[in-house]
């Protein structure tokens, strides 16, 4: 047929396409189509929850690894690993001084995994703690705290604050020796303030010497208040860093 | 109103979003997103190997009974726990940390320049300023450790007496051996100056009563008062003027010669010290308090 150029038919290739990013169900989950021209890939971020963290579009500057080390992203990442370990661990554990320890032991022994979740938990609360610092640091020397950022630095320190915290109220639930006596050296701290310190400590422990209110205190802050608290905080966080008009760069 | 400032932007230096410039700009699908998805496989990759490898510890189950010796704080705390050893513990154990907390945050309120941002180490004295805050930092504190743990008494008298021992083999003092000149003896330690001197009793125990701290209106038990003036002097005067006189010196000496020029140069400087004497601390706390805390060669007690 020598009626010029006729569009081709659809290869194989190009109907395994539509079959699988233009059904209704995709559709319906996605809303745009396959990531692969700049306009899906914008919309992929935008209309994502969860991407649309970041903006669509980045300076390159920040696109380099040796900018961020990602160690902000990574701190965030630790404490979503730390939020799934640690609700998984809570099927297994009973804050009572009575079973604590032996529930710690049978998650070791009994469960399938259960010493690897524990590994994992612990690990990732120590690795927080660095990263954080970390991301503290790298945030100072690229001089990314001076204006609009001032508030955003403000609320990392409160983050890092309750990073410790988060870690230190985690400390004791094992209830073994290094437990019990890191959070009563921890909590004679502070009840060494002048006046106000005791009664303060009275309050964190509970009484006169860590036992059972202790940990349940303890227990209750580090799986709701502390996260629930950080979690505001961090919302605030990366809302900031959007607002104040992405990552720091030069004038 | 609103919408004709919105229509006409301010001009001039605006505080709030920089101008974009879309021609320096990439997708962050694929370009961003492609990194933080290798960065979390990396790190789930590496902390599943270190979880399989090494396991968290459990010691015996919690004894009020038992107090292990020496007892410790979380890593994280052992700064301040190292800290509480050469000062009262309210100053080590609140005071310091509070301040410390409420100085960093106020960093972005005191350097209100926009030099040298989003970029690392980039404005002219940068890299002096982390190098050297640094040094002064780490081994500033460990000399002021290793004072206090009388480190310059034993290393006077094993220069001073080479070949000799201090006591003979019957056990006695050698007759012979040159100590720490007993006129010094309140240079030790620092507590040695309220140890070693000859304080009238009238300074050390100067009455104040009740009237003072009213915590009995905040129906707390009264504490009746009575100053020492000489602990008061080891436990808080002197800690206090060197944690903030040993960093204004610093930054002083470094404004005069010329390393420390602007906010940014004094900012990088201090916090650079900070990071250090963190960092040394820590690392002491952790690593060389063996058992009545005392400083030791090397010990790993516990591994939390
Ligand atoms: C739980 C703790 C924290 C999380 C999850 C977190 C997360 C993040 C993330 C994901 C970013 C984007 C850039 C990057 O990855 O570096 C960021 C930026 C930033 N963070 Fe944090 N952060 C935390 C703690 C802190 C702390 C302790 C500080 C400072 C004291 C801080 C100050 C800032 C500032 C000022 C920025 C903007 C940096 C820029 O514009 O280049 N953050 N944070």
């Amino acid at each position: 047929m020598a009626t010029g150029e006729q569009p081709r038919g659809q290869t194989l290739g190009d109907r395994l396409y539509d079959f699988a990013f233009k059904n209704r169900v995709w559709k319906s989950v996605f809303r745009s189509g396959y990531p692969n021209t700049p306009r899906n890939q914008m919309l992929a971020v935008a209309t994502n929850v969860f991407l649309h963290l970041h903006p669509t579009r980045i300076h390159r500057t920040h696109v380099k690894i040796t900018h961020t080390f990602c160690l902000g992203g990574l701190s965030f990442f630790l404490f979503l690993g730390l939020t799934i370990t640690g609700v998984l661990l809570m099927f297994y554990y009973v804050p009572s001084i009575e079973r604590a320890y032996g529930d710690i032991l049978r998650l070791e022994t009994d469960v399938r995994f259960g010493q690897l979740l524990r590994n994992l938990h612990r690990w990732m609360a120590h690795g927080m703690v660095l990263t954080v610092l970390m991301h503290m640091m790298r945030v100072f020397y690229t001089g990314a705290y001076k204006p609009p950022r001032e508030f955003n630095w403000v609320v990392g320190v409160v983050l890092l604050v309750l990073t410790l915290l988060l870690s230190f109220t985690g400390y004791l639930l094992p209830w073994d020796q290094l437990a019990l006596w890191a959070i009563t050296v921890g909590t004679n701290m502070v009840g060494s303030a002048p006046i106000l310190g005791e009664p303060n400590r009275f309050v964190l422990v509970g009484g006169f010497q860590v036992g059972q209110a202790a940990l349940i205190r303890f227990y209750t802050l580090h799986v709701i208040g502390l996260p629930l608290i950080a979690a505001i905080f961090m919302a605030v966080h990366f809302w900031r860093i959007r607002r104040d008009g992405g990552l720091a760069r030069p004038l | 109103m609103a919408v004709s400032e919105q229509a006409q932007p301010v001009s001039g230096a605006v505080r709030g979003r920089q101008r974009r410039a879309r021609e320096e700009e990439l997708l962050v699908w694929p370009d961003l997103v492609f990194i933080e998805f290798i960065a979390a496989v990396l790190f789930t990759i590496t902390l599943a190997i270190l979880s399989v490898l090494v396991d968290a510890v459990l010691l015996d189950r919690a004894n009020p009974a038992i107090t292990p010796n020496p007892s410790k704080a979380p890593w994280y705390f052992l700064n301040l726990q190292e800290l509480l050893l050469h000062m009262h513990p309210a100053l080590a154990g609140v005071i310091v940390p509070t301040v410390a907390l409420i100085a960093l945050g106020a960093i972005p309120y005191f350097d209100t320049s926009n030099a040298g941002q989003g970029e690392w180490l980039s404005t002219p004295r940068a890299w002096p300023n982390l190098i050297v805050g640094s040094i002064v930092g780490f081994v500033g504190t460990l000399l002021l450790i290793f004072y206090d743990a009388s480190s310059h008494v034993r290393l006077y008298e094993w220069v001073a007496n080479p070949g000799k021992s201090k006591f003979l083999s019957n056990g006695e003092l050698n007759p012979s051996f040159n100590g720490w000149p007993d006129s010094l003896a309140f240079l030790k330690s620092l507590r040695s100056i309220e140890t070693e001197l000859n304080w009238p009793d009238a300074l050390t125990s100067i009455p104040v009563g009740e009237k003072i701290l009213r915590t009995d209106l905040l129906g707390l038990p009264a504490i009746p008062l009575e100053i020492n003036v000489a602990k008061v002097i080891v436990e808080q005067i002197i800690p206090v003027s060197t944690m903030i006189g040993l960093p204004i010196l610093l930054s002083i000496v470094a404004w005069k010669v010329g390393l420390a020029q602007t906010k940014r140069d004094h900012m990088i400087l201090q916090f650079s010290g900070f990071i250090a004497v963190f960092v040394i601390l820590t690392i002491i706390g952790t690593f060389f308090r063996g058992e009545g805390l005392e400083l030791v060669p090397y010990t790993i007690y516990s591994h939390g």
